[in-house]
């Protein structure tokens, strides 16, 4: 099969129609055991310190994982990823643009899309029936993401792990979807869990590790993660134009806050964890939640991939015991 | 009986405070490093023997724990509390307060906690770096080769110095000093340097009263330029240094 590396979600159904596998450079950059050292092996070609970890990441990973192609998403996601691009052409790594219309226009949307589809010579016929098919997939993934929070059986970051795996669906639909129904069926057999504390994580996909299982030691659990389950678009669609304008992260704040916020409603969240990335533009949308946002904001930011720092620890810590405080208090 | 020791493991220094009934019957404060030598026993365990022959304590009925080095090291019998309930419980039991922002200026970690109804409410804490810590104050007095008594006293007319690296601001001061600028104004700039890092966390908690505590608490220009750009009454209590340790007493 031919891999095409892909710098976060994109229509994937393009990539599959074509007779290409997708490969999300930042799923087998993080769960690389040299993950490590690609951080420092674009350091030493040259990459800034002060630039995205993610994107130092995939750079290596893709480098060193041998990918000669990459759908980059240069606008509605990062803008690193403008020079990111020029960097692998250096590297005689072929890069095609797609762009998430800043406007959410669908007329622009469906030229984006035109423009994919037309360079990996599909049509829509042949795309569509891999969006019936995806979100065959993607049905058993907004499951799991039920279980997480109201049948309670589904932990943070068992969640977190299979629904960030959705942007390429671990390159093989087929087989991640048997691992989606193995785990359903194992999963509905647990006892429900019982945290004092229910917890949501906005913002990217943490490059830290271990931030979901530590908070269970402290007596909360995350039950919602905002941007994997954008991943595996909860909000559905009646066309590929539809499905990609409803989902929330590469466009403006206001659907995402929408988004937010009703999920804190339904799934009865105590307190949000909003994951900043050191360096990314996305840091400012902080201010944004926290004014926005009704419920107590705790915001961590993580650089590398390794385990929870001490400081970081400490504030979960406080955090969690703080709102245990407040709803000791007003019971 | 009925005292309990408190135990604040922190990056500089181990701080102990003992409350009994009538109120603190020991203060004491070590080297953090010269804490892990003398007082670990084995199995990373605090040898209690050890710890009370350096802090002093004794006839306490428990103790309780926080700060970063309260994971490393095991003491028998210690509950341990998050660093942040323990400042707000040594802050309100310190100034008789209920309803402040706490700001907790230490080595490394500036930590602002507001405190409502004597809980706390919520809070920030700086980013990973120290520039504008205590850890910032002492590199520039150490270059200037000046007290921090006398960097305390430096307020008026402070020169305009960056705050975004605690490296960096050593070599800014051997500059400043090389352009012959006096003294008095380069070190009211590094202190008016830790307010301007400040302001944005104070921003988020805006209270009429703020309460300092930590070391750079006894800074007293420090003080002084919180209360103008916040229009707040700063408050430094007896022992602000000891306030964790406090706190832990009071948990």
């Amino acid at each position: 099969m031919k891999r095409v590396g892909i710098t976060t979600t994109i229509p994937s159904e393009i990539i599959f129609a074509a007779g290409f596998v997708p490969v999300d450079l930042n799923n087998i950059f993080v769960t690389d055991l040299k993950r490590s050292s690609y951080i420092q092996d674009a350091e030493v070609a040259g990459f800034p310190r002060t630039i995205c970890g993610w994107i130092k990441g995939m750079y290596s990973a893709c480098l060193d994982h041998g990918i000669g192609r990459v759908v980059a998403v240069t606008q509605g996601d990062c803008s690193n990823t403008h020079v990111l691009m020029e960097i692998f052409r250096m590297r005689d790594v072929e890069t095609i643009p797609f762009n998430f219309p800043f406007g959410r226009d669908s007329e622009m949307m469906a030229r984006s899309l035109k423009l994919l589809m037309d360079y990996f010579a599909v049509d829509e016929f042949q795309t569509e029936k891999w969006r019936v098919k995806l979100n065959r997939i993607r049905a058993k993934l907004h499951e799991i993401d039920r279980m997480t929070w109201e049948d309670d059986k589904v932990t943070g970051e068992e969640n977190h792990l299979l629904l960030v795996s959705s942007s390429d669906f671990e390159s093989d639909p087929a087989r991640f979807e048997s691992k989606l129904d193995r785990f359903i069926k194992e999963a509905a057999s647990r006892e429900p869990m019982d945290h004092p504390v229910r917890l949501g994580q906005i913002g990217i996909p943490p490059i830290v590790e271990g931030l979901h299982s530590f908070t269970e030691s402290f007596g909360a659990r995350v039950v919602y993660n905002e941007v994997p389950r954008q991943f595996a678009m909860p909000s559905g669609g009646e066309t590929l134009v539809e499905q990609y304008l409803l989902y929330t992260y590469p466009y403006d704040v206001g659907p995402r806050l929408d988004d937010i916020a009703e999920q804190i409603r339904l799934r009865k969240i105590d307190g949000i964890v909003h994951y900043v990335q050191s360096f990314c533009h996305r840091q400012m949308e902080d201010l944004i939640f926290r004014e926005r946002l009704g419920v107590p904001i705790l915001t961590i930011e993580g650089d590398t991939p390794r385990e929870l720092d001490a400081r970081t620890k400490i504030r979960i810590e406080s955090f969690i015991r703080m709102i245990l405080d407040r709803k000791e208090a007003v019971l | 009986m009925n005292a309990t020791l408190g135990v604040d493991a922190g990056s500089r220094d181990v701080k102990f405070a003992m409350i009994g009934p009538d109120g603190v019957i020991l203060k004491h404060t070590i080297d953090t490093v010269q804490f892990y030598i003398k007082c670990r026993g084995d199995n990373r365990r605090v040898d209690l023997k050890k710890l009370e022959a350096e802090s002093g304590a004794c006839g306490y009925e428990r103790i309780v724990a926080t700060g970063y080095g309260r994971n490393n090291v095991e003491i028998d019998n210690c509950s341990v509390i998050p660093e942040i309930m323990a400042h707000a419980k040594g802050a309100v039991y310190q100034t008789g307060l209920a309803d402040f922002t706490l700001v907790d200026l230490g080595g490394q970690d500036t930590k602002v906690i507001s405190v409502k109804n004597g809980t706390v409410d919520d809070f920030v804490m700086n980013d990973k770096c120290a520039a504008g810590s205590g850890r910032y104050l002492e590199n520039i007095a150490n270059t200037l080769g000046v007290s921090m008594d006398r960097l305390s006293e430096c307020e008026d007319d402070p020169l305009v110095m960056s705050n975004t690296c605690a490296i960096f601001g050593e070599s800014e001061v051997v500059g400043l000093v090389s352009d012959g600028e006096p003294l008095e104004r380069i070190l009211a700039g590094a202190n008016r340097t830790v307010v301007m890092r400040l302001l944005p966390m104070l921003g988020k908690f805006r209270n009429d009263t703020i309460v300092t505590t930590g070391g750079v608490a006894k800074n007293r220009a420090i003080r002084a330029m919180m209360a103008r750009e916040t229009g707040a009454r700063v408050i430094a209590p007896e022992a602000p240094q000891l306030n964790g340790a406090i706190g832990c007493c009071m948990s």
